[in-house]
C-alpha cells in the first residue's frame, strides 16, 4: 500500500512538474512540503517521535517510486529525509529532537548535510573544516561543497574536526558566521540544488553539538548504509523508467518495415536492460532487508550502490540509444535520466570508494 | 451519522488494457479502487469532518464494503488508510457477480448496518454499467440523487442538498436520510462538499486525498469483517453474461490533401461530414 500510495502521488503530482524543474534547475519546495503532510519525510523515524516507524525497505520503496518520475527531486528528498532527518534523529538528544524534528518532519524547514569539502571528498578523514571550543561555544571555520539543498536549506548536519576528531554539529541558517553560496550549475539532478556551506568564525552554542565530541564518525557510519540504499533505490527507479520508455517506443516505432523490437540489435538493449533492472531490484531489496538501526551491512550496501549506479546509467544510455534522435532530445526525458543517473556513480560515495571498501573488507584477516 | 461506501476494485485505468482470447487479460493486473468510488470515500470523509481542523465530527462513522476475492482486501485497506473506520469484505469471485447480485448483498448489509447515507461512485470504470446505486435505491425504496457534483449536509443531518450537472445547467435536489448518493468527478472539487461544520471558506485540494503514512499504518489495525454471500442469505445468481470483448478498430491514418477544393470534396464524398 505504501508503494501504491507513493506511485499514485508520483504519477499525479510529481511527474507533471518534473521537466520544468530540470529545465530551470530549481527544487520544488512546495512538493517537499506536500510529502511532509503525508508523513513521508519521517519514514524511518519511530512513531513515538512523530515518524512512521518503518524500516529501510520502506525508505527504499519511497526513493524508488519518486525517482521513477523525478530523480532530481528524489535526491533533494534523500538529502532532507536521510542525510538530515534520519542522520540527525539517531544522534540527537531529546531536547535537540524537540527543537528540530517537528519543523523538518513537516517540510517547513529543509535539511541537508555537509561532509565533502573543496579538496576532500572520498578521503573524508582528511577534512579541513575545524571546530574550536571557545568558552561555551564552538567556533567553526571551513567550507563544504557539493551540498544538496544548500541553497534552500534551513538546517544542516555538518562535520568538522574538533582536536583532530571528527564531530557533528547542527547548524541553522542565520547563525553568525555561517552562509551558503549560490547554486552550483550541474549536469543532472537539476531538480535539486547544490551549493557550498561556508563557515567563517561560525559560532555555535554548546547545544548544537550532535552526539558527543569526536562522535562524528559514528554518526556518519550509522547513516551511510541507509543513504547508499536510498541512492541504489533511486537507480532502480531510473532504470525502471528508462526500460518502460524503451519498450513502449520499440513497439510504436517502425524501421525497415517492422516494429523496432523485432530488430536483434534493439532486443539486446531491451533484454540486457531488463536483466540489469531486475538485478538492481533483487540486490537493493535483498540488502535493505538486512539493514536497521540495530543491524549493519556495510559490505552489502557498498555492493548495492556500486552495482546499481552503473547498471542504471547503462540502462538510461541504452534507452537514449534505442530512441535515437528522439532519445537525445528532451521530450522523452531519457537524456535527463542519463544525466541524473551519472550522479549516483559519484555522490554518496564514488564507485571507486565502494570498490575500495569492498576490497578492504574482503581482504581483512 | 453513519455512511456506508461500497467500493469496487478495477484494473488500473491508467495502464493499457490487454485483450486476449475475447476477454480482458487480467494476469498480473494492478488492481486499484474504482476512481468514482474513491470520490465516494472522499465525499464521505468531507461530510463527516471539519476539513480545516482535520478532525472527525464526533459520533461519525464510515464503513467501506466490497464484494470480491481475498485480494480485494487491499482496496479496502486503501480506503481505511485515507480515513474510513471499518471495512466489510464479502467473499466472492468476480465471475459470480453482476449488479443484481451486488445489490442483493448490499440490501442485506444495509439492513444490518443501518447507515444514514450510502454513497457510491456513479459507475465502475471497468464495466461502466452505472446500475448499482439506482437499483439499490429501488430495492430499498430510498430516495436517490445520482451523479452528484456537489452536496451539502443540512445542519440537522436529516437531509442533503445535491447539485447535479444536467444539460440545461445544475439541478438541485434535496433528499432526506436515509438515502442513496452516487457521485461524479466534480464532487472532489475544492468547494463541492459542505457540511455546516467545515468553514465555507475552506478549500480542499482538488481530487481525493492521499493516504498519509500514519493512515497506512493505522489501516492495518482497523477492523475488517469477512463474510460470505450466504451469510446474508443471498441466493441471487448473475443474469448478465459476458459475450466477448474486443478492442475498437484502430483509427485509419490521416491524409494530407493538396488544396481546399480536394478537402471539401473528400469531406463530402468520403467522410460524408458535409
Amino acid at each position: 500500500m505504501l508503494r501504491q500510495t507513493v506511485r499514485d502521488l508520483t504519477r499525479e503530482i510529481v511527474e507533471p512538474q518534473a521537466m520544468a524543474h530540470d529545465e530551470s534547475g530549481t527544487m520544488n519546495r512546495g512538493l517537499l512540503r506536500k510529502l511532509g503532510e503525508l508523513g513521508l519525510l519521517g519514514v524511518t523515524i519511530p512513531e513515538a517521535d512523530g515518524g512512521a516507524g518503518l524500516d529501510a525497505t520502506a525508505s527504499v520503496i519511497v526513493h524508488e517510486e519518486l525517482a521513477y518520475s523525478d530523480p532530481g527531486f528524489a535526491l533533494a528528498y534523500l538529502a532532507h529525509a536521510l542525510l538530515f532527518v534520519n542522520n540527525f534523529y539517531w544522534a540527537a538528544s531529546p531536547a535537540q529532537r524537540a527543537k528540530y524534528l517537528p519543523r523538518t518532519l513537516t517540510g517547513e524547514w529543509i535539511g541537508g548535510m555537509g561532509m565533502t569539502e573543496p579538496s576532500v571528498g572520498t578521503d573524508v578523514l582528511g577534512m579541513q573544516t575545524v571546530a574550536r571550543k571557545v568558552g561555551d561555544e564552538y567556533v567553526l571555520d571551513g567550507r563544504k561543497i557539493f551540498i544538496t539543498n544548500a541553497v534552500e536549506g534551513d538546517v544542516f548536519c555538518a562535520y568538522a574536526k574538533l582536536d583532530e576528531r571528527i564531530t557533528t554539529f547542527v547548524v541553522e541558517r542565520g547563525t553568525p558566521g555561517f552562509s551558503t553560496s549560490d547554486k552550483i550549475p550541474k549536469m543532472g539532478m537539476r531538480a535539486s540544488t547544490m551549493g557550498e556551506l561556508i563557515f567563517d568564525g561560525c559560532r555555535l552554542p554548546a547545544g548544537n553539538l550532535l552526539g558527543r565530541e569526536g562522535g562524528g564518525i559514528t554518526n556518519m557510519m550509522r547513516n551511510l548504509e541507509i543513504e547508499r540504499l536510498g541512492l541504489a533505490a533511486m537507480s532502480l527507479g531510473i532504470a525502471r523508467r528508462c526500460l518502460d520508455v524503451m519498450v513502449a517506443y520499440s513497439m510504436e516505432r517502425r524501421a525497415f518495415g517492422q516494429p523496432l523490437h523485432e530488430l536483434g540489435q534493439i532486443q539486446r538493449y531491451i533484454g540486457e536492460s531488463f536483466a540489469k533492472t531486475e538485478a538492481i531490484r533483487a540486490l537493493t531489496y535483498g540488502v535493505a532487508a538486512t539493514v536497521s538501526p540495530d543491524s549493519r551491512n556495510r559490505l552489502g550496501t557498498d555492493a548495492a550502490k556500486l552495482f546499481a549506479a552503473t547498471a542504471a546509467k547503462e540502462v538510461a544510455d541504452a534507452a537514449v540509444q534505442v530512441l535515437g534522435g528522439y532519445g537525445y532530445c528532451a521530450e522523452y526525458r531519457v537524456e535527463q535520466f542519463l544525466r541524473d543517473a551519472k550522479l549516483i556513480e559519484i555522490g554518496g560515495g564514488t564507485i571507486e570508494a565502494h570498490q575500495k571498501n569492498i576490497t578492504r573488507d574482503l581482504t581483512r584477516r | 451519522m453513519k455512511i456506508l461506501v461500497p467500493i469496487k476494485r478495477v484494473p488500473d485505468p491508467a495502464l493499457k488494457t490487454k485483450v486476449k482470447d475475447g476477454a480482458i487479460d487480467l494476469t498480473g493486473a494492478n488492481w486499484v479502487v474504482n476512481p468514482f468510488d474513491e470520490y465516494a470515500v472522499e465525499t464521505a470523509l468531507r461530510l463527516l469532518e471539519n476539513g480545516e481542523a482535520g478532525a472527525r465530527v464526533a459520533g461519525a462513522e464510515i464503513v467501506v464494503v466490497t464484494i470480491g476475492p481475498e485480494d480485494a482486501a487491499q482496496q479496502l485497506r486503501s480506503a481505511l488508510a485515507t480515513g474510513a473506520d471499518r471495512a466489510i469484505r464479502v467473499d466472492a469471485e468476480d465471475k459470480a457477480l453482476d449488479a443484481g447480485v451486488v445489490v442483493a448483498a448490499l440490501v442485506q448489509i444495509i439492513a444490518a448496518e443501518k447507515p444514514d447515507l450510502v454513497i457510491l461512485g456513479k459507475q465502475a470504470v471497468d464495466g461502466d454499467a452505472n446500475q448499482v446505486g439506482q437499483m439499490l435505491a429501488g430495492k430499498l425504496g430510498w430516495a436517490q440523487a445520482t451523479f452528484a457534483a456537489s452536496v451539502e449536509l443540512a445542519a440537522d443531518q436529516k437531509s442533503v442538498l445535491v447539485g447535479r450537472e444536467v444539460d440545461a445547467g445544475v439541478e438541485y435536489k434535496r433528499i432526506g436520510t436515509p438515502g442513496i448518493l452516487t457521485v461524479d468527478l466534480r464532487i472532489v472539487s475544492p468547494h463541492s462538499v459542505k457540511n455546516n461544520v467545515t468553514p465555507a471558506t475552506f478549500a480542499y485540494p482538488d481530487g481525493p486525498r492521499y493516504a498519509s503514512l500514519k493512515g497506512i499504518m493505522a489501516a492495518k489495525k482497523k477492523p475488517m469483517d469477512v463474510k460470505k454471500l450466504s451469510d446474508y442469505g443471498v441466493t441471487t445468481t448473475p443474469v448478465t453474461r459476458e459475450v466477448g470483448i474486443e478492442l475498437p478498430a484502430a483509427r485509419a491514418a490521416g491524409q494530407i490533401v493538396a488544396d481546399i477544393p480536394t478537402l471539401v470534396k473528400k469531406l463530402a464524398d468520403e467522410a460524408k461530414a458535409i
